[in-house]
């Protein structure tokens, strides 16, 4: 039996799904955060359900991608049974979805979620009375605290078994006369498991992918422009707004019937998150916030940090006691131990941090508050609010901050975002600025380095938004409440990504180590850095045996610095560099190239052509802003 | 005509029409925003940004541009 979870953005479909399968999706306090759907297979008893924890949906009327993704599935008629989760506390605007969902004619359960919320908002919900307008069965949950999950695989069941299929709610009998003449006129081939009702009620309402489809029949797309018109004509407004109004006044109509509305509890969470979007306060807590989280995650990493690249540092000098030395096994394995330690020793100390405090903010639900803050500033630069997010995202892996560029509704806003995330230094390339220009030049060059960072960011921005101008709606976006999410969650989140890193990065970064290992190993190194050395040495000015470091650190950035002691045989930089090689070296490598993994991530969200264009310009402005930085630098220093 | 964008902020308002193409139009009716429904606007940002608006005990933030398409009355 296949059972799809599909509802409203925040509803808490992905935290019912994973207290039913064990922990398979990331969930945060965000709308629309899961863009994938998500597929498992759950045994209870003897009997074997397949869930499918679908993308958030506003309607069935698709927006963005996600949506779009979501209305696929479910029209695909794959579906047995729909768990149609609703945020309790918003049961007035969810129900709407349930209304257009119904009209697919599929068994339905409708999940009550978030149910101490709204009993907090002073909402009382007549279950009983809910269930007989639609005719299916309503549970309720308070999934975070795995409260009434249990009952969801019995409900899907009795659903599917007795066959209840949703009562269809009907509009005024103008619409549904419009409904039906239309329904007549389909063609039995078009859509042929699609109920005729639904493509009736979307084709009036002039949904762009079925009027598409429905072209290859004139007489029937005349038709329904002709209903339209006249619906425009007698009601004085556009037939989807009308359609809208109806369900609308629907949807009002049965929610006053099943609640009844009390005094909402007002709790320090209210006076909480009016501070937090304060017009004036709301900018120094937004930096102290983020500020608090980036130096904790430095001081907590470096802290980490040093016993742990000792200890391999230590066990690397002693390898001639094994294995002689200049041997190819010396070089393997002082491969092997080298990428095996910049993993442990450099990104896992600062990723853990970061997971951690990029979830609680996530899961409190202050990243969309962030949105709402900076929305006027992000305007300044020709994107707007909602951009921000993946901007901040990518300060700890551009990989995540590339694909929540999803979250935008318009392709050029998330091209652009999508662009000048991948120019944020990830926390790979944090580690290089510390570890180079922090170690060997002081914290102020490294501020200096961000804030420098951070204007071409802006500039980049802007000059991308003047090249594809646009006008964009702006800013449209749910801000869900202040919440506490469980321990258990923040745990389980920062694992799954930390996941992601072990088993996809980590043994990249050990492979080209090895690799790197081999090269010197077969002298194959100082070929490569002929071939580079136009760059390296001629424009960049740096010595020509980091023209290595820079291709691996294409890999993984934070090879590059690796390697870089690595390829100059030392471990204090500054006796072999001058301070102005190494502000160039660090410069073009926050700038330039893409990691091989924010690549692919670009590859998926943007396609071939532009990931090259996005590439291409990154080494172009890598080049210009380190040679900038060589003859400033040269001339001060 | 008052949009959004000049009324203070604690204020209670009708929504008397939307501008702007069917994309804006269908995505405020997905969030719960109808013509006809009353909405409160919580608060104004900085630099008479974006806003808040309380829908039926959800709150919805909405940027300047579309802010200015809607069009209110306030109500008592």
């Amino acid at each position: 039996m296949k059972i799809a979870f599909t509802g409203q953005p925040n509803a808490g479909k992905s935290t019912i799904f994973n207290g039913l399968a064990g922990y398979k999706t990331v969930t945060a306090n965000f709308p629309g955060q899961t863009v994938h759907y998500t597929i498992s297979k759950v045994t209870v008893g003897n009997e074997t359900f397949e869930i499918v924890d679908l993308p958030g949906i506003y309607s069935l009327t698709a927006l963005d991608k996600a949506e779009l993704e979501s209305r696929k599935y479910i029209l695909s008629g794959q579906a047995d049974v729909i768990i149609n989760v609703i945020d309790a506390s918003t049961l007035s605007r969810s129900l709407e979805l349930t209304l257009q969902l119904a009209e697919l004619q599929v068994p339905m359960v409708i999940c009550l979620n978030m149910i101490d919320e709204a009993k907090r908002k002073g909402l009382e919900i007549d279950l009983a009375r809910l269930s007989k307008i639609f005719g299916v069965p309503v549970i309720e949950t308070i999934a975070n605290k795995g409260i009434g999950i249990d009952k969801i695989f019995k409900s899907a069941k009795e659903a599917f078994n007795k066959k209840l299929i949703p009562q269809i709610q009907h509009f005024h009998k103008d619409i549904e006369e419009k409904i039906s003449e239309i329904e007549k006129i389909i063609p039995a081939d078009f859509l042929t498991n699609i109920p005729r009702r639904y493509i009736a009620v979307k084709l009036l309402e002039g949904d762009a992918e079925l009027f598409e489809k429905i072209k290859q029949y004139p007489e029937i797309l005349a038709m329904v422009n002709k209903l339209r018109e006249e619906i425009k004509i007698s009601h004085g407004k556009h037939a989807d707004t009308v359609i809208s109004s109806e369900r609308h006044a629907l949807t009002m109509n049965i929610f006053e019937e099943v609640t009844k509305i009390g005094e909402p509890q007002k709790s320090l969470r209210e006076k909480i998150d009016d501070l937090l979007t304060n017009r004036y306060l709301g900018y120094p807590l937004l930096f102290f916030i983020l500020f608090g989280i980036f130096f904790t995650v430095f001081e907590v990493g470096s802290f980490i940090e040093e016993p742990l690249t000792d200890f391999f540092d230590i066990l690397i000098q002693k390898l001639p006691n094994f294995v002689s030395e200049g041997s190819f096994a010396y070089f393997i394995l002082k491969g092997l131990l080298e990428g095996f330690s910049g993993g442990i020793g450099v990104a896992i100390p600062y990723l853990i941090p970061f997971f951690v405090g990029l979830t609680v903010l996530e899961d409190i639900g202050y990243l969309p508050r962030i949105a709402f803050l900076m929305d006027s500033i992000m305007h300044k630069i020709g994107l707007h609010g909602k951009s921000v997010l993946p901007l901040i995202v990518s300060y700890g892996c551009n990989v995540p901050g590339v694909m929540a560029s999803r979250i935008l509704e318009s392709p050029r806003d998330r091209f652009i975002t999508a662009t000048v995330s991948v120019f944020i230094p990830c926390a790979a390339r944090t580690t290089i600025i510390f570890g180079i220009v922090g170690a060997y030049i002081g914290g102020f060059a490294v501020a200096g380095i961000f804030l420098f960072n951070l204007f071409v960011v802006m500039i980049l921005g802007a000059v991308l938004t003047k090249f594809i101008p646009e006008v964009t709606p702006g800013l449209i976006m749910e801000i869900p409440p202040l919440r506490i999410h469980t321990f258990k969650n923040v745990y389980m989140k920062t694992w799954l990504r930390l996941k992601d890193f072990i088993v996809v990065a980590w043994p990249l970064l050990i492979i080209s180590s090895i690799s790197l290992s081999l090269l010197e190993y077969f002298k194959i190194d100082e070929i490569l850095n002929q071939i580079l050395k136009p760059i390296v040495s001629w424009i960049l000015g740096l010595p020509e045996q980091t023209g290595i470091t820079l291709l691996f650190g294409i890999l993984r950035k934070e090879l590059s610095m690796i390697m870089l002691f690595q390829a100059l045989h030392t471990t204090d930089l500054i006796t072999v560099m001058t301070k102005v090689q190494l502000i160039v070296f660090t410069i073009f490598t926050v700038f330039y190239m893409p990691c091989v993994g924010t690549m692919g991530a670009l590859i998926r969200e943007l396609g071939i052509r532009k990931t090259i264009f996005v590439t291409l310009l990154t080494i172009a402005m890598a080049s210009v802003l380190a040679l900038l930085a060589r003859f400033l630098f040269s001339m001060l220093m | 005509m008052k949009t959004l964008l000049n009324i203070n902020d604690g204020k209670r308002v009708k929504i008397i029409k939307i501008s702007g193409g069917r994309g804006i139009r269908q995505h405020l009716q997905c969030l719960g925003i109808h013509i006809g429904d009353i909405v409160t606007l919580k608060k104004t940002s900085f630099l008479g940004g974006p806003i808040l608006l309380e829908v039926n005990g959800s709150q919805v933030a909405l940027g300047k541009g579309v802010a200015s398409k809607i069009e209110v009355e306030e109500v008592e």
